[in-house]
């Protein structure tokens, strides 16, 4: 029996991070890909400030490869990018002359994509990412797929629903110094004014260490700001939103995705979430549908946490690289030719490349309601809502 | 002028958690002359601890204090056996490299053992906020404010007015002449490690409630520690809660005024300054070595 005074304690966490010691061990074991049927390495930061997130999608990824349809068996060895550019072409160099590589699932930080890409176009060898960054899709290599709708087109999602859902035209925009931080706040600017709306308040300069908001706060309030529009990583918008409850405002506050991981939920009481909301890719923490409930009960029984949409957008992506497999792709090249054309029916949505390697083209907006940690979906974008002209 | 006297108060209560940190750093220093590089990374593990202990028991973080204070206090002594004596006769800057080494060590150790999301332990005594007159503050600051002039006070005549403080002064000075005289030197060093590692988990416990706890939030404490003990003057007690005072007044006061990036700039500017103007920072003796 578990004892419920360590649920404090994530054990899959503390089991993976483990095992994340004996990588060089787990890199070495790829030699047994020989007797798989495919060789599909996991390239992801394991290590560093983007571990929560990397955390998540090797997780997604792990669970569809021990699930691989039509009987296939799939060597996966885990090489960690230590959140970092350098480290991550490394790794991902090593992973792909490890053997023979048909693809590789690889990181959510786009930094690290970056850097990995030129590695991919070299081996020709399709990456399965979960980055948001908009560019990665942008510059013509074809080896790049992504399970996630980019950072252009969700962005879209979150400003619409300030301006048209919440009516709100006296916005207070605030981002971290991260290039996440700083890709999504010139984003929202954009459309906030292809919208219609200038922010009465705009911050893109906190550091993800800071600790204190109130001057934040306190600017904040002094613009007469009516909501409060949050693109950052998880720790500055967590401590943003806690301490603008604490301080009694009460505008609504509509973030990005961050807030929405289950370990940064867990530092909320249910009631400091209340009037807080968030763009996300997929939601499967509010078992919205049937399917969702399923794979996200699975998953929590696998590794011992809530799931998150960024597990599942990898899970989806990695499980439709194993259908067309099943389906008879053996070559990077087949399977490169397939993702481009073919369509998959996922857990979290259809996916469908649009020509340039992004197949995920829905996003959610979530809400709490001050009772619950989990979330309940207000809003869904798809396919031409998240483009604005 | 409410907003800014609410800044102000904001400001200083931050700076008593920082104060509480760069103690715990100028703690070791001064009985030891060793800069603790790992000293952010030990804040963090009492951040840890305090978590941890409260998953085991749901009770007010005051009550945890006295035993977070406890396993600090042998880690510190572990990490004094470890960094400090095996290089205790090689140049200052060994003994540097290797306390940022296991403050590395430390990171790592959090993230397998905690996983890698910021985790918040228990309040010092209950959540929620205050108010004096106008001005709101968070019943967490005033706690944190009221153990950190507890345990400064305490530092401070612990070291001015007790035989121990003179030992320990004694031992920092000469550590040859304090044992040929007759102190258990390498006794009162590994206890500094201890108390001074106490005390950062004392700061740990109080910080990781608000602010969280997570493996790499304490490299900009021991910055913060260092910055505040050259601003107010290598060794000085004082100086180090004026130095922590500053540094927490320009990221909330300062900050209200211009942008974050701004006033951060301007502390650097002003320590800059700080070393032109005043060498030896604030309440420094003019002839010091600094590590």
């Amino acid at each position: 029996m578990k004892n419920p005074a360590l649920r404090g304690f994530p054990t899959s966490w503390r089991h993976g991070s483990a095992a994340m010691l004996g990588l060089g061990l787990l890199a070495m074991s790829s030699g047994l890909a020989q007797s798989a049927d495919a060789y599909l390495p996991i390239v992801m930061p394991i290590t560093g400030f983007m571990s929560v997130e990397g955390g998540s999608q090797r997780n997604g990824a792990v669970m569809a490869l021990e699930h691989a349809p039509g009987g296939k068996t799939i060597d996966y060895p885990v090489f960690d990018t230590g959140t970092s550019a350098t480290g991550a072409a490394t790794a991902l160099d090593k992973a792909l002359s490890n053997g023979k590589p048909i693809a590789a699932a690889v990181t959510v930080f786009g930094t690290e994509m970056v850097a990995m890409m030129p590695v991919a176009a070299e081996y020709k060898v399709p990456l399965l990412t979960i980055s948001g960054l908009a560019k990665i899709t942008e510059s013509g290599n074809p080896y790049i797929f992504r399970f996630l709708p980019n950072d252009r087109e969700i962005k879209v999602a979150h400003a619409r629903y300030v301006v048209e859902k919440l009516k709100k035209t006296k916005i207070a925009l605030i981002s971290d110094t991260t290039a996440y931080g700083q890709g999504g706040f010139a984003l929202l600017q954009e459309d906030f004014t292809k919208l219609g709306v200038k922010p009465v308040y705009e911050d893109s300069s906190i550091a993800p260490d800071t600790k204190d908001m109130s001057p934040l706060l306190a600017k904040v309030k002094a613009s007469g700001a009516d909501a409060i529009v949050v693109h950052s990583v998880a720790a500055p918008m967590a401590l943003i939103v806690k301490q603008a409850k604490a301080a009694g405002i009460t505008l609504p506050i509509i973030n990005s995705s961050s807030i929405v991981e289950p370990t940064a939920t867990a530092l909320f009481e249910p009631a400091e979430l209340n009037g807080v909301c968030a763009e996300t890719p997929s939601a499967p923490e509010t078992r919205a549908t049937p399917k969702i409930k399923e794979w996200a009960d699975a998953y929590k029984t696998r590794f011992g946490l809530e799931p998150d949409g960024l597990a599942l957008g990898q899970y989806d992506g990695v499980m439709m690289v194993l259908t067309l497999i099943a389906k008879g792709a053996k070559t990077p090249e087949d399977l490169r030719a397939a993702l481009q054309k073919e369509t998959y029916e996922g857990v979290a949505m259809t996916y469908k490349s649009n020509g340039k390697g992004d197949l995920s083209h829905d996003a959610e907006i979530v809400c709490w309601d001050g009772t619950s940690r989990i979330p309940k979906v207000v809003a869904h974008y798809a396919g031409a809502d998240m483009v604005l002209k | 002028m409410i907003t800014l006297l609410q800044l102000v108060i904001n400001g200083l209560a931050l700076g008593a958690a920082y104060a509480l940190v760069a103690l715990g750093f100028v703690f070791i220093v001064n009985a030891t002359g060793a800069v603790n590089f790992a000293h952010g990374d030990l804040v963090m593990a009492g951040g840890y601890v305090a978590f941890g202990l409260g998953a085991l028991a749901p009770i007010p973080a005051i009550y945890l204090l006295p035993l977070v204070a406890i396993l600090m206090f042998v880690l510190g002594v572990a990490l004094a056996l470890l960094a400090y004596f095996p290089l205790i006769n090689r140049p200052p800057s060994t003994v540097f490299i290797s306390t940022l080494l296991c403050g590395i060590i430390l990171q790592n150790a959090f993230v397998v053992l905690f996983g890698p999301q910021a985790h918040a332990a228990p309040p010092l005594l209950k959540s929620g906020i205050t108010h004096i007159g106008e001005i709101e503050i968070s019943i967490q600051a005033m706690g944190t404010m009221v153990v950190a002039a507890i345990l400064i006070a305490s530092q401070y005549l612990l070291f001015t007015r007790t035989q121990i403080g003179r030992r320990l002064r004694a031992t920092a000075e000469d550590r040859q002449m304090a044992q040929a005289v007759g102190i258990p030197a390498f006794a009162l060093i590994a206890s500094t490690f201890g108390l001074g590692t106490a005390l950062a988990g004392i700061a740990g416990a109080l910080l990781a409630n608000q602010f969280f706890v997570y493996p790499t939030g304490g490299i900009p404490l021991s910055v913060y520690a260092y910055i505040a003990v050259v601003i107010g003057g290598w060794g000085s007690i004082a100086g180090a809660v004026i130095g922590a005072m500053i540094i927490s007044l320009f990221q909330v006061v300062v900050s209200a005024y211009v942008s974050y990036a701004a006033a951060t700039g301007l502390l650097y500017m002003t320590l800059l300054l700080i070393f032109v103007v005043r060498p030896q920072g604030i309440f420094g003796e003019r002839v010091q070595r600094r590590a």
